[in-house]
């Protein structure tokens, strides 16, 4: 299960830049879906990357599905040469992305993220809108299905706000 | 707030077999209630994964 607590407070604590996207994101937005780990888009600047490494560093972070004993290093610089990360730590599961398909950099989405408040931290979510976006262009069935129930909040949503 | 794209037709299949109740109840929560309800849901499943491996290896 996810730290959700845990895991949003050990990344704001040490300040990380970073925008949550996909199934946690959803979520956020009122999704009902099952997802078990957390995506997030991290800005790629050599401070922020410094940052994300102290955050998690306590957490064992090692790479998701590999197996034990590979002479993995959470550290800048294994986090500068990769660009994406697919994670398991004591915090739960983690996909660290530097840029997503159909949605780019931190800097690219940062003016399509929302700012909420949860577990007494407030942390950046990626926007509905381009939420749906982003989900559109993976384009796998699963994805099409999210989708669906995205454009179906959207609608609720706005029903909501006509009333 | 931006027009919707064009509609998917796959997206549209798939809406037909939402809940739609599911989604307003869901919407009628704060964010981090809606957190929380899937920790319960990832424990559930989790669950449900342990007893499957328990039947498998009986």
């Amino acid at each position: 299960m996810t730290d959700f607590k845990g895991l949003l407070r050990a990344l704001t604590d040490a300040n990380v830049e970073f925008i949550l996207v996909g199934g946690v994101a959803a979520t956020v937005h009122g999704s009902t879906r099952l997802t078990l780990d957390v995506d997030a888009v991290y800005r790629r600047t050599p401070e922020n990357i410094a940052r994300l490494v102290r955050a998690l560093a306590p957490h064992a972070p090692y790479l998701r599905g590999a197996p034990p004993g590979l002479p993995f290093r959470w550290n800048s610089a294994t986090v500068e040469r990769g660009l994406n990360f697919t994670l398991t730590s004591d915090v739960g599961d983690l996909d660290l992305f530097g840029e997503i398909a159909g949605g780019g950099t931190y800097d690219a989405l940062r003016p399509h993220a929302v700012t909420i408040q949860v577990f007494e931290v407030e942390c950046l979510c990626l926007g509905l809108e381009r939420l749906i976006d982003v989900k559109r262009a993976a384009g796998r069935p699963k994805d099409l299905d999210a989708v669906a129930e995205l454009e179906a909040i959207l609608e609720e949503r706005r029903g909501l706000e006509q009333r | 707030m931006r027009e919707p794209a064009a509609p998917d037709p796959v997206v549209e299949a798939y809406k037909k077999n939402l809940d739609r109740s599911l989604i307003r109840q869901n919407l009628r929560r704060s964010v981090q209630e809606r957190l929380e309800a899937l920790m319960e849901l990832q424990s559930f499943a989790e669950e449900l994964r342990r007893s499957g491996r328990r039947i498998g290896t009986r």
